[in-house]
This record gives C-alpha cells, structure tokens and sequence, in this order.
C-alpha cells in the first residue's frame, strides 16, 4: 500500500493547475493542493505543508525561484521538497536551478501519465 | 735549287748525294789535271834548262871570237830534241848572232835582257846568259812547244768525264738503295699527315720498319704515333666536352628563349598589374571610404596608421588625434564594466603584436567623450612578401544595434517557447488523461481521435523543443562547453541511451568504440550520436543491424553510424541536413520526427569545428559520418611546454543514478569532479573498465538494485580495485550494511559526506605499472590486488605520463623498456608537474643502472630493482613498504596540517 501523499501545485496557468491536480490524483491517488502564484502557493504551503511542492518557474508576479527562497526561508516550509515545472530546459539552467536548492525538475509540457512517476523518482517515494 | 724544294725527299736526297759526290770526283779530277799539267811544265823548264846550260857553255867560244858557223853549228845539235822549236844566240850587245828554227812556224823574238821562263800561249821560252870568264858575252834563247798542254788537258777532261760519270752511277745506285732509311719513314710520316690533313682522321697511324730503330728517326716516328695518340684521345674528350657544351649551350638557348619570352610576358604583366595596381588603389580607396565597418590600421607596436571614415566616425577620433598613443590606449583603455584595462593584460594587444590573427566577438570601445559601445573585430596580421610582419589590419563594427536585436530575438524565442508551451501543457495533459481511461470510458472512435491528438502534440513540442535547439545552438547562444571527452565511453553511453529504443523497434546495435580524447561538449556530442542512432533506429526494418564505430585520426576522430535500412537516395545526401529536409513527405508523419534533428546534429557538429555528411552503405542502408576535433594529445615533447597550471588535476568519477534527475552527478560536477554518467550496470561496467574512474558513485533508488552492479564490478579484473561510494539512499539502516561492509564501499549520508568520503576514496593509495609485458603486469596486478592495492597499468611511456596526471598514484612502478618512449623519457616528463615531483618511483627494470642514469630517474624516494636479481616476493615487500611509508607520512602531513 503506498502512502497517501499531499502535493501541492503553484502555476499561475489554472488549466495546468487542473491537469496537473487530476494527474496525479488519477495515476497516485493523492490529494492535490493547487495555488495560482507564490504568494498563495508559500501561504498555502505553511498551512497544509504538503509532502512536496511542484512548482512553475516562469510566474508573473514571484517568479519560481522567489517562490522557492520564500519557501525556505519560510517557517515550517523550509524542508518541503520542492520540484520546479518548467519550460526550460537548457543544461545550463537546469544547472542553476539545481544549485538553488530543487530536488528536482520536471520539463513542460509533461506527459500526464508519467508526472506521478517523475516525482516519486526525483523524491525517492 | 729551287728546283729542288719542289721533289720529293727521295729525288732531293738523290740529288745531294749526286751533287756532293760529282763535286768531289770533279774536284779530285781538277786537281790531278793540274798537278799534272804542272807537272808537264817544271819537266819541260828542266829539259829547257839543261839544254840551255850545254848549249851555252858550247857556243861560248864561239861567241867570243865571233864564228857564227861554229855558233850554228852547236845551235844545230838541238835537231834530235823535236820539242825545241826555235833557239838563238844574241851577242853581248842583243844583236842575233845564231838562229835555229826548224819549224818556220815559230819566229825569233829580240833579245830580252830579263834571265829566266817566259811563257806564252805555245812555247816555253828561256833567256839564258852566257858567261866567260864571268863576264857576260851574250845570251842564249831556247823555246820549247807546248802546244801538246791542251791536247793533254782534254785528255785529261775525258777521263775525268769518266770518272765522274761512272762514280756518278754508283752514287745514283747507292743512293737509291741508302737514301730509303732515312726517306722512307718521312714519306711514311708525310703520307699519314697527309691523310690526317686531308680526312681529319687521327686514328691514322705511321708504319714503317724504322719504328722499331732506337735512332732519332724512330724516336721522330714513336712520337709522331705518339702525339697522334695524344691528340685523338684530347679530340675524344674535347668531342665529349663539345656534346656536352652542346647540350647546355642548347638548354641555355632553350632557358633563354623561355626566360625572354617571360621577360616579355611579365613585361605585358608588369604593365597590366601596374594598370590594376592604380585601378585597385582607386578602388581600395572608394571600398576604405565607404565601408560600413570601421577599417583600422596597426603598426606592429599596435599605434594606428590609417583609419578609415566609417572608423573614424565610429570612435569619434581622427587618426590624428590618436597619433602618439596606442590603439589599445586609445578605445580599448577600460573594460566594458568600465574598470581600468591596462595594455599588458590585453591578450588581443599582445597577440597582433605576435602577429596572430583574432576574432571577437563582442567588446567594447571607448569613444574620447566616455561613451562606449559594443564591437565586434577582427584583426588580421599583415606582412611583406619577405614574411616580414609590418602589424594588423583590424575590421570593426558596432553592434549596439546588432546585440540589441539578438536580446529582442532571445526574449522573442523565450517568450514564444514559455507562451507555446503553457497552452500545450495543458492540451497534452488533458489529453493524455483523457485517453488513458482513467477519467472514464471512451467510444473506440474517440479514443483513436485522442491517440491521434496525443502523437501530434507530441510532435508539436518535439518541433518546438527542435527549433529552439536549432536556434541558440546556431546563433552561438549556446556556448559549448568544452573539455576532453572520451570518445569510447561518450560511444558507449549514447548506445545505452538509446538502448530501450533500439530495443523496440527489434533493431540491434553494434558498438566499435576505439580510443580517443576529443575536445568537445560531451553533451552535444551524445546528443549528435543518439540523433544518428535514433535516425537509423527509425528507418531500419526489424532485425537488421545498426553500427556505431570510431576511427582516430591525426587531428580529429570520426564517429561513423551504419545503418541496413531504406537509405537515402543520392540525390538527397546533400540536402538531408537541411532544416524541415525528409527524403519523403511520408516520413514526418511515420517517425514523428521535427525534420530538424540532422540540421541539429550539422550545427552541433560545425560549432565543434567538425564536419558531417551521409552517404550510402552499400549494399543497404545509409552511413551518417561526423568528425570532432582530438584534444591535443599529451606527447612526451609537449608536455614539457604545458604549463603546470594549465592542467588541473581533476578526480574523474563516475556515476551511476536511476535517478533521471542527475542529482548527484551535477553535485559532483559542481565541486570539481570530472563526471562521466552510466544510466545501466552494464554500462556503468563497460564504462568504467575503458576510463578507468578514481572513484564510482552508486545513487540507486532501490534498495535492491544495487547488489547486482556492485557484483558485476567486481567481478572484472579492470574494476574490482576501483573504489565505490553509494548515496544515502543506500546506508539507510536497514540492517543491509553488513553486506556494504566490503572495504571498498564506503557510504555518504549527506553531500559533504558525500565529498569527503569521495576525496577518501579516491586518495585510497593506488599504483601506475609501466611496464610493456603483459604477463608480468597481469601476475603483479594479481600480487597487489591481495593487499587492496589499486593498480593502473600503462604499456606506453605516454600512456603512464597521462596516467599518472589523472590519476596522482601513491606509487610508480617504472619499467625503462618501453615501446614508444624510455622511462628516462617517462621521469623527464613527471618532473615537469610539480604535484608528480615527490611520487616514490621503484625503477623495475631488466638491467642494472649505473649511478649517472640514477640520477636522471629520481622522483620521490626512488629505488632500483633489477628484474634478474629480485624475487617476485621481494619486489612485493618493497612496494608494500614503500607505500606504507608514503600513506603514512601523507596522513602525518594531513593531520600536521589540520
């Protein structure tokens, strides 16, 4: 029996939230959190604390890695693993996002069936 | 004589023979002709004389008494004497007293009063005195004929005649037969001149008996041969030397002809160049004047020498205004952040100066009133037809504008990849859902139109994905990163990427790897062979063979991927890396391919300085080549000119992680490690047997997963010494670490951990083996494998120099014997890294070294062991020993230092 996990979902595109929210709780079973920017995402975090926190890099307002330093420096937030959804994907800032502290990076678009699966490889689940 | 002069040597010596004997007869002849006329004369002067004497002192008496009858009578006794012819007697006064005259021929002369021989024409005549009482009474006269004189002398003129004609014709005769030793080899000698006068033929010889006489005719006729010899032989030569100086007189006409027909022609040149020179100069002003880019010109001490307007305007400066500074000080004087920038740290400066062409990209340039702006240049060093270098001439071009396009473009490309992607998250999402069931039950039609939908957006993004690769790689957006990479692990990792795929379309691959380090991005380079592999993968049939190989060449390495399936047609191996180029328009919808994955593979491949192109594998199939530069390779002779801190000494590791994420790998990479990645047991075996890592990182996941890769590396001589870490994924403890306990495998918690346990692991003592026997090395490889030791083995000298910079060893081990360079060689070249100086060397070698090469072996504590003299067991304690003592004093250090 796998564990019941919690994860929350920060993009500010709603139809991604959805799909993302109903993929994982097709294919896992878990409960999805949804949030539309970092400032929701990193209050909703502290209250929820999720088991993990997908979130979108590119964001109007908090960009991913605002979202991701808020998150850490946050109270209660800091040791959520974070995994950046992202439509880009060059070496180099795969690279720098890794430095930044994400256990993990999940390119755009991404292939519904297997988003479960990517997280559970990139957090060990 | 003259006469003579003209016949010939035989008439001539005839004639002088003649002529000198006939003189001489007639001669002979004369002078008895003479004696015996005078002969005839003093007979008859004494007949006379005595006839006088008796006559006279006969007729004294009679004179004196004057009886001229007596007087007659006694001039008559001379009548038996018929060669008196006339006789008188004058008295004391003259007058003619008696006269006797038989002949009436002859006449009395008068008295004449001188005694003594008168001669006449034809008589002898006598006066004579006659005397008594010595007083003279008269005088007598008696006259002799001698008319018979000229009868005599003709007679005497015939018998000389015939003498001297008959000595004559002896003298002819004995001539004839004399005169030919002498004669004979002068006509000889004369006829032969003759000949050779006449045929030029100085192989003519003289022949004649006299050759053989040791007389001067001999000599005359040996040395007339002689000189003939002489002179054939000098004609031979000379004949020789003339078709000699024929021949070169005909080259040197021939070189003059042609050398005058070029001074013609160069002439005609000279004056077209002279037209074209003026014609250029025109045009080169014009195309100085009104060209767009700033055109400067350096001397080699890098002052300007002209500028042209555009340059001018450009920087704001005049040449003038630049006289006395140099170009660098003049707008290249601060960086673009505006801190200063001396000259002596310009590398562009010092490199025109050395007279090296360079090319940048982006710069800046200071203008006098402060402004800067962007440039690209490029300077081209220039010299005098004698290779002088006179200095540079540098082409620049603001690119303000040019830069700030390519920002808007960057952002455009980001922007539109970001806005295209958002929306196609969302589709593929929904759709992916929607077609696995998991939201509900679909109508098969349905269904089928969502499977559609899904490979489509798949396709969508791949193309979206493609292009922008395309675009940053073939703008330079996308530096390559580049470094030495493997060739073999780099071949053998694209395979095993590739490998599920290749798998499913039932297509085998065939891996010929061989050795070689490129200069490249390992990334971009893997992602062009998985490209290749993944085209062939594509259109190959089931079951057929797809072939990856490399070959090393001088200076690049080609990688060559074969396929057996439909290949491309001749007419498409040109245009086939172009963008959106498919040999058939079936293709792009049958693959699912962007169309752009070759164009991708060609850009990659030019920014490597590479080339690529495809042509046909016969019988089947296509064959898809790609080259990349080989890193410089370290020989013995270059490595003395490395600078020692050009080669950083990196730990090579290697990683194996199911983890698609790449964690540790880019950890690794962030603190200095040189990662190579394995993504199967397998390959991370075969990986790590050909690079032979300092260390192996296992990241696994599962729990269970790792015994069978830690079995397979253990299992292989090349990599059971090889240290391995796992993550602490592994160490968790769940009772399994005593099967870790192996003292090999260490484990790490945390990323410094992690590192620390990494650094460990990797200065774990090793040892480099050089030595070009294969069984030895395998039994002494064997020998220390019992103490834990890690050995590397090095057959060639060049090999051990790489080795031991990758690879710091604990301990060398030096055969001097080796197949490329000695061991002298070998040492020489570890001297130079300063971090290699201390390394303790044992020498193994099969002769004894004498002290002076001793000296030239030394590296750290260095011994020799002579392989004859030294038991295998021996030269194991010594090596145990050594190396006790060395990790001992390194750990003393480590402990001093902390």
């Amino acid at each position: 029996m796998q564990p019941h996990r919690k994860v929350l979902v920060i993009d500010d595109e709603s139809d991604i939230r959805e799909v993302a929210g109903l993929s994982l709780q097709v294919t896992e079973g878990w409960t999805v959190l949804t949030a539309n920017g970092g400032a929701a995402g990193t209050a909703l975090a502290q209250l929820m604390e999720p088991d993990a926190i997908l979130l979108d890099v590119m964001m109007p307002d908090m960009d991913g890695p605002s979202t991701l330093r808020a998150l850490q420096e946050q109270r209660g937030t800091g040791d959520i693993p974070v995994i950046f959804l992202t439509a880009k994907v060059q070496a180099a800032d795969r690279e720098k996002f890794m430095r930044l502290g994400v256990r993990g990076i999940i390119p755009k678009p991404f292939d519904p069936l297997l988003l479960g699966q990517m997280i559970k490889d990139a957090l060990s689940w | 004589m003259n006469a003579l002069r003209w016949s010939s040597i035989r008439s001539r010596l005839t004639a002088i023979i003649m002529i000198t004997s006939s003189t001489a007869v007639l001669l002979t002849c004369a002078g008895f002709t003479i004696s015996g006329l005078l002969n005839l004369r003093s007979r008859r002067i004494s007949d006379l004389s005595t006839v006088a004497e008796l006559v006279s002192s006969n007729s004294t008496s009679a004179l004196a008494f004057g009886d001229r009858k007596a007087a007659q009578e006694v001039l008559y006794a001379l009548r038996p004497k018929p060669s008196i012819v006339a006789a008188a007697i004058y008295d004391e006064h003259g007058a003619l007293f008696a006269r006797y005259e038989p002949n009436a021929a002859f006449f009395i002369p008068p008295v004449n009063l001188v005694d003594g021989i008168h001669d006449s024409d034809n008589r002898l005549e006598l006066f004579y005195p006659i005397v008594l009482d010595h007083e003279r009474i008269g005088t007598l006269y008696v006259a002799s004929d001698q008319r018979d004189r000229n009868s005599r002398l003709a007679q005497y003129g015939e018998i000389a005649a015939g003498i001297v004609f008959i000595s004559l014709m002896i003298a002819l005769l004995l001539s004839w037969r004399l005169q030919g030793g002498i004669s004979g080899p002068i006509v000889e000698l004369a006829r032969v001149a003759r000949l050779i006068s006449r045929n030029k033929d100085f192989s003519a010889r003289a022949h004649h008996r006299a050759l053989s006489d040791r007389d001067e005719i001999g000599d005359l006729m040996t040395g007339f041969n002689g000189m003939l010899a002489e002179i054939e032989q000098r004609d031979e030569r000379l004949l020789l030397i003339h078709n000699h100086l024929e021949g070169t007189v005909a080259r040197r006409t021939e070189e003059l002809t042609k050398a005058n027909e070029e001074l013609l022609d160069a002439k005609q040149t000279a004056e077209k160049i002279a037209e074209l020179n003026a014609r250029l100069a025109r045009e080169s002003a014009l195309i100085l004047n009104s060209a767009t880019d700033g055109i400067l010109g350096i001397s080699i001490d890098n002052r300007p020498t002209f500028l042209n307007p555009a340059g001018s305007r450009m920087l704001g400066l005049t040449l003038q205004e630049m006289q006395g500074k140099t170009f660098h000080d003049a707008v290249h004087h601060k960086h673009a952040d505006g801190s200063p920038f001396p000259q002596a740290e310009c590398e562009n400066a010092q490199s025109v100066s050395q007279g090296e062409p360079i090319r940048t990209k982006e710069d800046t340039f200071w203008r006098p009133d402060g402004t800067s702006f962007a440039v690209e240049y490029a300077s081209t060093p220039m010299f005098d037809e004698n290779g002088r270098h006179l200095g540079a001439v540098v082409m620049f071009r603001d690119i303000t504008e040019r830069l700030a396009i390519d920002r808007l473009k960057s952002e455009f490309v980001s922007t539109v990849s970001h806005e295209l992607r958002t929306p196609l998250t969302s589709i593929r999402g929904a759709l992916g859902l929607l077609s696995s069931g998991l939201l509900g039950p679909v109508a098969e039609k349905g269904q089928r139109m969502l499977e559609i939908a899904v490979t489509n957006t798949d396709r969508l993004i791949r193309l979206i994905n493609d292009i922008l690769d395309l675009e940053r790689i073939g703008s330079g957006k996308v530096e390559l990163i580049r470094g030495p990479v493997d060739a073999r692990a780099v071949m053998l990792q694209a395979v095993e990427g590739i490998h599920s795929m290749a798998e499913q379309a039932g297509v085998l691959i065939v891996v010929e790897p061989s050795a070689g380090t490129l200069w490249g991005d390992r990334d971009r380079i893997m992602q062009t062979l998985t490209n290749l592999l993944g085209n062939a993968i594509k259109f190959s049939p089931r079951g057929s063979v797809t072939t990856l190989s490399g070959i090393s060449g001088e200076t690049d390495f080609v990688f060559s991927v074969a396929d057996e399936g439909r290949g491309v047609p001749e007419k498409s191996l040109e245009t086939i890396f172009e963008r959106f180029s498919q040999v058939d328009a079936s293709d792009s919808r049958g693959n699912g391919g962007s169309g752009l994955g070759l164009a991708i593979c060609q850009s990659i491949v030019i920014a490597h300085g590479g080339r690529i192109w495809a042509e046909s594998n016969a019988p089947a199939g296509s064959r898809f080549q790609f080259t990349i530069p080989l890193a410089v390779p370290e020989e013995p002779g270059t490595v003395t000119a490395v600078p020692l801190t050009s080669a950083p000494y990196r730990k090579t590791v290697l990683v194996y992680e199911n983890d698609s994420l790449a964690a540790v790998g880019a950890l690794l990479e962030s603190r200095g490690f040189g990662v190579v990645r394995a993504t199967s047991p397998a390959g991370a075996a075969a990986i790590a047997s050909n690079i032979q890592p300092d260390a192996i990182v296992l990241n696994i996941a599962a729990a269970g997963d790792r015994q069978p890769i830690v079995e397979l590396l253990q299992s292989s001589n090349e990599t059971r010494d090889i240290p391995i870490v796992v993550t602490p994924q592994l160490s968790e403890p769940d009772g399994d670490d005593t099967a870790l306990a192996a003292d090999r495998i260490s484990a790490a918690r945390r990323d410094d951990d992690l590192i620390e346990a990494l650094n460990h692991a990797c200065d774990a003592p090793c040892i480099l083996l050089v030595e070009d026997d294969s069984d030895l090395a395998r039994v002494v490889i064997t020998l220390l494998h019992r103490h834990g030791i890690r050995t590397f083995h090095a057959v060639r000298g060049a090999e051990a120099i790489r080795l031991s910079r990758q690879h710091e060893p604990s301990l060398i081990v030096l055969d001097l014997t080796l197949p490329d360079i000695d061991g002298f060689a070998v040492v020489g070249a570890l001297r130079e890294s300063e971090h290699l100086l201390a390394v303790p060397l044992i020498v193994y070698s099969a002769q004894d070294v004498g002290s002076a090469d001793r000296s030239r072996l030394r590296l750290g504590t260095t011994e020799f062991l002579t392989k004859s003299r030294c038991t295998l067991s021996d030269f194991e304690a010594h090596v145990v020993r050594l190396l006790a003592a060395t990790t001992k004093r390194k750990q003393e250090e480590r402990d001093a230092a902390a």
